[in-house]
This record gives C-alpha cells, structure tokens and sequence, in this order.
C-alpha cells in the first residue's frame, strides 16, 4: 500500500494566493470535508469515466484524512459551500506536491507516478485523435476538456507512456472540475517541487509536466471563448 | 563508486593557476603513468583515479588533468588493448573532460547522448576563457591590438576547419550558428537562385528534419519537387534507389553522411559520382561523421559539406558550411548586414567575396577559436585512432544491447563489410522509450535521448512514435556500455512489474 506521510506544510509558490481577496484559505486539512457527487447531465455522459477517478487518493497520514481515504478528484468541486475553486486547486496543488515532496528516492517518485498512472482511466481510441494530441511531448498525451453544466472544466488525458500518464493523472486531480480562471492560473513552475519527470524548473520543449499543462490551459480559454 | 568520491572540480575562474604540481604529486603522477604505460593485463581505472583521490588535492587534480592526457594520450592508447578494462582511448581522454566526473541522482554520470551533443574538453574551455580574458574584440574592422589579435585568431580557426576537412581553401569554410543555418544557407542561397519548377531534390527518409525542411520551404517558393528514398532491407537509406532516382531533373542531392538513428554510413564517394554525372551537386550532412571520423571534402568530392561544432567538443552557437569555391562565389547573399558587403549606397550594395559575404553581422568569434581549439584537441589525439576506438564501442555497444529482452535495435546489423557508426536507436517491446530515458536518469545516472531524434519521417517509417537512443563518443568506455545495459535491465525489469 502506498502512503505517504503528510506530515508538513510545504511552503509553494502558488498563483492563485494572489487572488483579488488577497487571503486564500487552504482546507482545513484536519477536517476535509466529505465530496458530494455531481449528477452528470446526458452531455457530461462521455465523461462518465471520471467516476473512476473517484478511487483517487493522494494519500495523507492525517488521522482525519484517513477518515475519507477516498476523496473524489472529479467531485470534490464548488458545490461545496466550504471551499472556493481556488481553495481546491490550490489544496490539490500542495498535497501532490508535498506527496512527491516528502518521497526522497527519486525511484519512490518514479514508483508513485506510476501508481497514479495506473489510476487513470484509459481514452477510447476515439479520443486518442490527432486533434487531441499535446504537441511538443516526446511521448503521445491526448487531452479532452469540456465544460459541464457548472461552467467548470472537465479534463480527460491518456498517453503512450506511463510516467506521462502519470503527470496527466496528477494534473487532472488537481484541475479537472475547477473553475477556468483557477485552471489558467497554475504555473507549471509550481509543479516543480515534485522532482519526478524533468529537473527544476525546465523549460524544455519536452517537458511533459509543462506541455500538458499548458494545453489544458489553452483548450480552457478556447472553451471560455467558445461558450461565450 | 569512486568517481562520486572525488572532490568537487574546481571553479573554472581557478583552473589557469593549478598547474604547478608538488612534488608529491608528481611522483604519484609519474607512478600512475608508469601504470598506465604498462601493456599488460587487465588494468582498470577506478582504483587509478582512487588513487588520485587519495593523494592529490583536487586543485592538483585539476592541473593534473591536462598535462596527464597530453603526454599520455599517443603513446598510451597506441600500446593499449581495446579490451574490457585495458587503458583505453576512452579511459584515457575522459581525464579531459572535467563534466563526466559528477554524481547525477546519486549515481556516477553516465553520458550517452553524444549524438546530440558533444562534452568539452578542458582546452576549449580554456580557450574560450582565454580569448574572452585576454583579447575579447571584433573582428575584421577596428585597427586596435586586441581586434588584430581576434581577427587573427578568428581565422585562423577557420583555417584549422578547413585543414580538419582538408578543403583546398579556407576561404571554402563559412562560419555558421550551426549545420542547420548552413543548410539553410545553401537552400536558401543557391537553392532559390538555381532551383526552377520541376527540378529535383533527392534526400533519403533518415535526413534530420534540417535537412528536410529548409528544402520543403525552398521547394514551396520555387515549384522544385523533393524526392525521398526509403530504407532497404538492411535497414539501411536505398543506395540502389538512390542511384535510379539520380536523372538529369535532379539538382542536388542531400543526403547524411551518417544517420543520427540507424547509424547507417552513406558512401559518399558513389553517390557524388552519381550526381556529377547528370550534372547534380551534393550537399552531405556530416554532423554524425566529423566528430567521429577523417573527412575528406576532396575525397568525397562533395560540393557542400555542414557540420557542428558542438557535435565535435566545440562551443555551441557555431557550425560550418564548406562550399566549392566556385560555387560559393557564384551564390547570393543569404542574410544580409555588416561583414557581408563590399560597398553600401542607399538603393544597392555590392557584396564581399565568400566566406565574408555569408558571414552578416559580428559572428560567434570565442565560438569559432573555441571550435578551433576542440580541433586541435580531435588532431591531437587523431581521427583515424578515434574511429578505429569508436567502431570497436559500436560493436561492443551493439552485441550487450542485444542482450536485452524484447528489444529492437534499429538500422544495419553490423558485419564484416557494414560498420556503424557508435550509437543505438531502439525500443524495448510495451516500454515507452521516455519511461525508459526518464528512469536511466533518475535512477541509474545514465543519459540517454528519447523521442523521434529530429527524424520524424523515418520514425513513421519504421512504424513508432519514437525511439531511445545511445550515443558513444571517444571519451567514454566499455565501463560506460556495461554500466548502461546494467542500468537498461534494471529499468525493463522496473517497467515489467509494473504490468
């Protein structure tokens, strides 16, 4: 079983502290409230899949965490009066980080990529189309985004290799069901922290962690334009 | 692991003032040449460069460092075995190369993508410190010391170009930013002036995209047709094609002289033959071959020859372009600027005879004496001992990834008639070759390429996405191999049980 101690608060540059309130509160992570789920309407039905996202676990030692073993990604969303968009991604954001963080052998990284590789639900071949190719990887990433009925956005992504599967998989627990300007505010220099995949703060044309990101940031503005 | 136990290198602004050695030391020194001279048996490194460890600091350690492979490099690998272990080529010149010496992700760095670039040695770095400490000017214009000194050495690095690929003149070598702007220069340059609507240009499917696209945009602008030759059964560009394709609509012929992912090695000499006969020119991608081998321009016959310094233990930021006088002095100006002309009125200019005239604006001076610096270094230790260590590697590199489950090395199958050149494009079956490149990085210290290697046609032609590849250079051992294909088996073993 994997675990990991989340016995630290990171220090993390995050963008969204600067929002306009000027005072982004993290969840209490002591008290973590329990996800509601979100009635998939007959046009979020292709994204039904998310649902296995359900077995999502960016696992924490903290005994209240261990209370909800089995947050939802996909679920955990603005329909909880508690927690502003901003507050989600910005506490998905940290526990990734400090997850990866607090895992000092790089094979211990590589291992909890994979893991979460594992989790993510494979795209039909449909969806492995070149329109939903992430250009510039050196492996294969397709990526949908959608809006659902909340004006949030609903990301799915698959690749040919496992440890980019792994960066989609973090990255669509941290965003997928966000609202869009949370989305577009994330920097690919706060993923840095998690020291698996390229190093630092690259910015490599091949920097998965980077592409990724950055496409699901686009496909965002082109929804926001689209529905508007 | 030794290596990782050595005391850090020393700053670089330190290295001019370590070269005065103790006495100590030089004994030590004396003793571990004495060891290295010494013909016979199986004599490995690491307990040598332990032995520097323990009695040599590391400011010594680094004035070591020079005059060590200076004096040893010649006679040494002359006398060595290439067998496993023996003082090698590798073992002996990797001294001169202060960045293998560290620790990546805890383990000994293992450097295997010489393919896409090259390390340096110790002497270009100094020289380029050196130029910019001490005579930093430009060149060709101002009439102070320091600007004759530049313009001096800047082309006289021209000149050590020219005589590395013995070209007749070295007013035939253009200083380029890198093999791609001299490919360009010529698509651009002689290829809009002499290309013509239906006019062909060959090239293979393994050309680097910067040799396929520059003559893509070209062939847009001037309804020229590109005409590719695939692979053979060897796995191999299509030599025999190649030959049919050859008619009098082809206007030159672009090809690699060797491929940066089969490892193939096109013969030059037959094809240039094949092209003057109808009257082509032949442009040769030489990125993969200069580094490693003697090239010949007049030899080959070749019309238009590109290589890069950074391939080849030069500074980046430069590459060359060698052109037939003739047909150097007859092509227009690419870019134009500075340095490129002759006279300047306000609706014309006339232009600089070559090489100045494709050399626009105030050019990579340190990087071309630094280039002609990494030159000095190849001819010291000689390209023949280079690619007779180099072919050894290959074959060596070859047969232990052979070894490996499930994997598919791409290109020739080496034999008595077919060498390749010292790298390995593969895959591993259900292993993406990232996953692959990312965990011999993170955990065994080994730096790989993975991706389509700038050869995306060839990719598609051998049906994946992208390959892993290996890439030797002179500087590295059979203890480098060894330690890949270990690391390689670990990795597979990793990704397999996860399935």
């Amino acid at each position: 079983m994997i675990s990991s101690p989340f016995n630290s608060i990171v220090p993390l540059s995050f963008s969204s502290s600067s929002s306009s309130s000027g005072s982004v509160m993290l969840p209490n992570l002591y008290d973590y409230p329990r996800p509601k789920r979100t009635n998939f309407t007959s046009r979020n039905l292709a994204f039904m899949p998310l649902k296995c996202i359900h077995k999502y676990r960016f696992d924490s030692s903290s005994e209240s965490d261990a209370r909800f073993p089995s947050f939802s990604a996909s679920c955990l969303t603005a329909t909880d009066a508690r927690l502003t968009s901003s507050d989600l991604v910005a506490d998905r954001l940290r526990r990734v980080v400090a997850e990866f963080r607090s895992l000092p052998e790089p094979i211990d990284r590589v291992k909890r990529l994979l893991h979460y590789a594992a989790l993510l639900p494979p795209l039909g071949d449909s969806a492995r189309a070149p329109e939903n190719r992430v250009t510039g990887c050196t492996t294969q990433v397709w990526l949908e985004a959608e809006l659902d009925e909340l004006g949030r956005v609903r990301f799915r992504a698959d690749s040919d290799s496992e440890i980019s599967k792994g960066f989609c998989s973090c990255l669509i627990y941290m965003l997928d069901g966000a609202d869009p300007e949370e989305v577009v505010k994330v920097k690919s220099e706060d993923l840095a922290d998690m020291n698996v995949g390229l190093h630092g703060k690259s910015h490599s044309r091949v920097n998965t962690w980077h592409n990724v990101l950055i496409a699901m940031q686009k496909r965002t503005i082109a929804l926001l334009a689209g529905s508007e | 692991m030794v290596v990782g136990n050595l005391p850090s290198w020393k700053p670089f602004s330190q290295w001019q003032s370590t070269s005065k050695l103790s006495n100590t030391c030089k004994n030590e020194f004396s003793v571990t040449c004495r060891l290295l001279f010494c013909n016979c048996a199986v004599l490995l490194w690491k307990p040598l460069l332990l032995s520097f460890h323990l009695s040599s600091s590391s400011s010594l350690r680094a004035g070591l460092r020079r005059p060590f492979s200076l004096s040893i490099s010649a006679s040494a690998v002359r006398e060595g075995d290439p067998a496993v272990g023996s003082v090698s080529l590798g073992h002996v010149t990797r001294t001169d190369f202060p960045i293998l010496h560290q620790e990546v992700n805890g383990s000994k760095l293992v450097y295997l993508d010489n393919a896409a670039t090259s390390q340096k040695p110790t002497a270009v770095l100094k020289a380029l410190q050196n130029y910019y400490e001490a005579y930093n000017s430009n060149v060709h214009r101002g009439i102070h010391f320091l600007s004759s000194k530049a313009t001096d050495a800047y082309e006289l690095a021209r000149k050590k170009v020219a005589a590395f690929i013995n070209a007749s003149e070295s007013t035939e070598i253009v200083f380029t930013r890198n093999a791609t702007e001299a490919i360009n220069l010529v698509a651009y340059s002689w290829g809009m002036s002499t290309l013509k609507p239906e006019d062909e240009v060959i090239l293979t499917i393994a050309e680097h995209h910067s040799a396929i696209v520059p003559w893509q945009l070209v062939a847009q602008k001037t309804g020229a047709v590109l005409k590719f030759v695939n692979l053979d059964e060897t796995e191999s560009p299509d030599i025999e094609k190649l030959r049919q394709m050859i008619s009098r609509k082809t206007k030159i012929v672009v090809v690699h002289h060797v491929s940066n992912v089969l490892a193939s090695v096109l013969p030059i000499e037959e094809i240039v033959v094949w092209a003057h006969d109808v009257g082509a020119k032949v442009l040769v991608d030489a990125c993969q071959s200069v580094p490693h081998m003697a090239v010949n321009v007049q030899d080959l016959d070749a019309d238009f020859l590109v290589a890069s310094s950074h391939k080849m233990c030069g500074p980046t930021g430069m590459g060359f372009l060698y052109g037939k006088r003739e047909l150097l002095s007859a092509m227009p100006p690419f870019l134009g600027g500075g340095e490129m002309i002759s006279d300047v009125f306000l609706d014309h200019s006339t232009y600089a005879e070559p090489p100045s005239r494709f050399e626009a604006g105030t050019p990579a001076i340190g990087e071309a004496i630094g280039l002609g610096a990494a030159i000095d270094y190849l001819s010291g230790i000689g390209m023949q001992k280079i690619h007779e260590y180099e072919l050894e590697l290959a074959k060596y590199l070859y047969e232990n990834l052979l070894s490996v489950p499930n994997i598919r090395i791409y290109g020739p199958v080496p034999s008595g008639n077919t060498n390749r050149a010292a790298l390995c494009s593969f895959n591993v079956e259900n292993i993406h070759p990232t996953d692959i490149a990312t965990f011999l990085d993170q955990q065994h210290g080994v730096a790989i390429r993975s991706g389509h290697h700038c050869a995306q046609p060839l990719h598609r032609y051998l049906g994946v996405n992208a390959s892993a590849r290996a890439s030797l250079h002179f500087y590295n051992t059979k203890e480098d191999v060894d330690d890949f294909v270990r690391a390689l088996n670990d990795t597979v073993s990793f990704f397999n049980s996860f399935k």
